[in-house]
């Protein structure tokens, strides 16, 4: 092209542009980190319907596998290029917004139509706050309950109908299912040295009437001392000090465990790899003390501080609070609503729904406390040493005690 | 000397500015991060609390730390010596050149190849106590009377990571001493044999000779390379059961990445590159000997 007749060019295509109508504003990129690899988790649809109501934002994803949404965070945050939306698990929520790293939101949360706080259950409504103000908005929750294998109940003449409901009829069972000939174990839980054994440990320190910050009283030995208690009989295997959530599951799937302590993300392997007839059943309460406590799980939504987009951000969490995804969130990947009212006509695994959705009533957060980690470390070691026989549970849990008890002084819990 | 032309420098510029910037930046930052208190609230400041060498002392204070510590130099230690043991053995008997040798090599290597959370996580079931094949075959032969508890006993899951990540990392040893033994003239052997030496004697006396600078230099590889272990631990064990398999990475990652508390994590780090730092000298060292011989 010769030089004239590129300015000729240029020039109108440069009136052109000038002239564009409609168009108006390119949309602008929200950016969203999650951990979702399973194609039909909720937050997919989200995206979708997202889109297909407006197109002032585009939403921009990025997996993140579950392990590295923490130190992937911190490194935006540190490079000062953080994304505009991120999902985060529950107890580390606090480590974040203490330090105001999340955007405030109670504002925008009190005056959006769709998020109602108020329906929100207790648990993810207090994580979400730190000192009174809202840093994020729960995603999805799930707590712990207790499956069972109706097959072996009836094989061991149990009845399937009248699971244990408490301590002490739960290890019963547990005696009579066991069969070390067969490598049947009674119970199985996690008891990993990471938080996992802290998720499952802390609704047995609840029941029996401890709080993490009197781990030094008897109530917490005696919890620990169930714990420890089965595993000595042989009822638990061992290898759970090795496990978490999954390998545990793997167990109860394979017929290895006759009852495992789980939550309901797990369901969705049922589809594939269950052989038999199996129920959930309301955590067992200690005997004499009735108290139902069970672990809260989730993630949630948050902002960084120093998101481009917050507007556009808090939108996006708008449309992944709408009550129509939460139906699809259950059936897709067994994650619970975070809201009390939400009502699926005909849920996959009704069973299980129906107590999952009973146990979240009384399903207590982690905290919520910004140095979690360094309060569940302690338990972790504690678990780890009552379990392996290296140190009676009340002495391990005082030595917790003893590490835990300074931090809790200085921020309380 | 003018026979340097000035050339030189500025080609020598992008390999140096390349190791400062992209190696020297991030190892003094990280210095100068283990000296500061680092939390969630400054981590995109640079302008931190200055601690001096406060989150050393905690550390050292620290008695996980020291068992940590001490797990590190075991875990390195078994390593080295039964990668870089088991790798020349290995390599020696490839130079037989048996039927099928070519093959077997390759299998060998396979194991190498594999990503580090897998090996990590087929161990894992390999020692599980009931349903594990390790198990099933030591009981079979009538080796073990009850399952061995590998992973779940804190005296014996060390042992069962050695051996995980031994058979992770051989096949490199085994590669390296293979190339240094067809360096080997056969005239040694048959000298050798005709001054009526044995397998065992000449083995002593001409082999490992000849490849020991590449034995130390293998070793120091393997040094450095479990220093950083991580992922393999990650996935088999977690660091437990009660931090019987926590070395000093995946220590440093929790204190980092889990507590939030990263002037402390880098701290436990450079612990961690002082060992890393001298072992790599020594490396240098080594090799230019090899290079002047």
């Amino acid at each position: 092209m010769r030089r004239r007749d590129f300015l000729l060019h240029g020039a109108a295509a440069g009136a052109a542009l000038a002239n564009a109508p409609a168009f108006a504003q390119a949309p602008k990129t929200v950016s969203l980190w999650h951990i979702y690899n399973n194609d039909s988790d909720m937050i997919h649809l989200g995206i979708r319907k997202f889109h297909e109501a407006q197109t002032d934002y585009r939403i921009e994803q990025r997996l993140v596998p579950y392990v590295q949404i923490n130190p992937e965070l911190i490194r935006a945050i540190a490079t000062g290029s953080p994304p505009d939306l991120v999902t985060i698990n529950d107890p580390d929520l606090a480590s974040y917004s203490s330090q105001g790293q999340f955007t405030d939101l109670t504002d925008r949360v009190a005056a959006s139509k769709v998020i109602d706080v108020n329906k929100y259950f207790k648990g993810p409504q207090t994580s979400d706050r730190w000192k009174g103000r809202q840093y994020s908005v729960a995603r999805e929750v799930n707590t712990l309950s207790l499956y069972y294998n109706v097959d072996m109940f009836r094989a061991k003449g149990l009845d399937p109908d009248k699971p244990p409901t408490t301590w002490s009829e739960l290890a019963a069972a547990a005696e009579k299912l066991a069969d070390p000939a067969k490598g049947v174990y009674g119970l199985g839980f996690a008891a990993q040295q990471s938080e996992q054994s802290t998720f499952q440990w802390l609704p047995w320190l609840w029941q029996a009437g401890g709080s993490i910050d009197k781990l030094d009283q008897p109530e917490a030995a005696e919890a620990l001392g169930f714990w420890a208690d089965l595993v000595q009989r042989k009822l638990t295997s061992r290898d759970v000090i090795n496990q978490p959530q999954g390998d545990v599951m793997s167990a109860f799937l394979a017929g290895n465990s006759a009852m495992v302590v789980n939550g309901p993300w797990e369901l969705p392997r049922f589809r594939r790899e269950v052989k038999f007839e199996w129920r959930v059943t309301l955590l067992p309460v200690k005997d004499g003390r009735n108290i139902r406590a069970s672990s809260l799980g989730g993630f949630h939504f948050a902002i960084p501080k120093g998101a481009k987009e917050v507007d556009g951000a808090f939108r996006v969490i708008e449309a992944m609070s709408d009550p129509a995804l939460f139906r699809e969130g259950w059936s897709a990947s067994g994650l619970l609503a975070p809201r009390s009212d939400i009502e699926i006509a005909d849920p996959a695994w009704p069973q299980a729904y129906a107590v999952f959705r009973e146990q979240m009533k009384t399903a207590i957060q982690r905290g919520p406390h910004p140095q979690w980690s360094q309060l569940s470390r302690p338990i972790q070691t504690a678990i780890q040493e009552a379990l392996t026989g290296t140190k009676p549970a009340a002495q391990a849990l005082k030595e917790a005690a003893a590490k835990i008890q300074p931090i809790l002084a200085r921020t309380p819990l | 000397m003018s026979e340097r032309s000035p050339l030189l420098y500025v080609f020598l510029l992008v390999p140096v500015g390349y190791l400062v910037s992209l190696i020297g930046f991030p190892i003094l930052y990280n210095l100068v991060m283990s000296l500061q208190e680092v939390n969630l609230g400054n981590i995109d400041t640079l302008w931190r609390p200055f601690l001096g060498l406060q989150n050393y002392r905690d550390a050292l204070a620290d008695p996980t730390f020291r068992k940590v510590f001490v797990n590190t130099l075991v875990f390195v230690s078994a390593n080295v010596i039964g990668q870089v043991g088991i790798g020349c053995l290995v390599a020696v008997a490839f130079t037989r050149d048996f039927a099928g040798a070519h093959f077997l090599r390759g299998l060998l290597l396979a194991a190498w190849l594999l990503p580090a959370l897998v090996v990590g996580t087929v161990w894992k079931w390999l020692f599980a106590t009931q349903s594990g094949v390790i198990n099933y075959f030591l009981a079979s032969l009538g080796l073990i009377a009850s399952p061995v508890h590998w992973l779940s006993d804190p005296s014996m899951a060390m042992t069962a990571l050695n051996i995980a990540h031994i058979w992770f990392g051989m096949p490199f040893s085994m590669i390296l001493i293979a190339a240094a033994l067809t360096s080997i003239p056969d005239e040694l052997y048959e000298a050798a044999a005709l001054d009526g030496a044995g397998v065992l004697a000449r083995f002593r006396f001409v082999t490992l000779p000849a490849i020991s600078p590449a034995l130390l230099a293998v070793a120091c590889l393997v040094t450095i390379s479990s220093l950083r272990a991580f992922d393999v631990i990650f996935a088999m064990t977690h660091g437990g059961p009660l931090d019987s398999t926590n070395v000093l990475p995946l220590f440093s990652y929790q204190a980092s990445f889990q507590d939030f508390d990263f002037g402390h994590g880098a701290a436990i780090g450079m612990f961690a590159f002082v060992i890393v730092f001298a072992v790599a000298l020594l490396y240098v060292r080594l090799a230019y000997r090899e290079q002047e011989l």
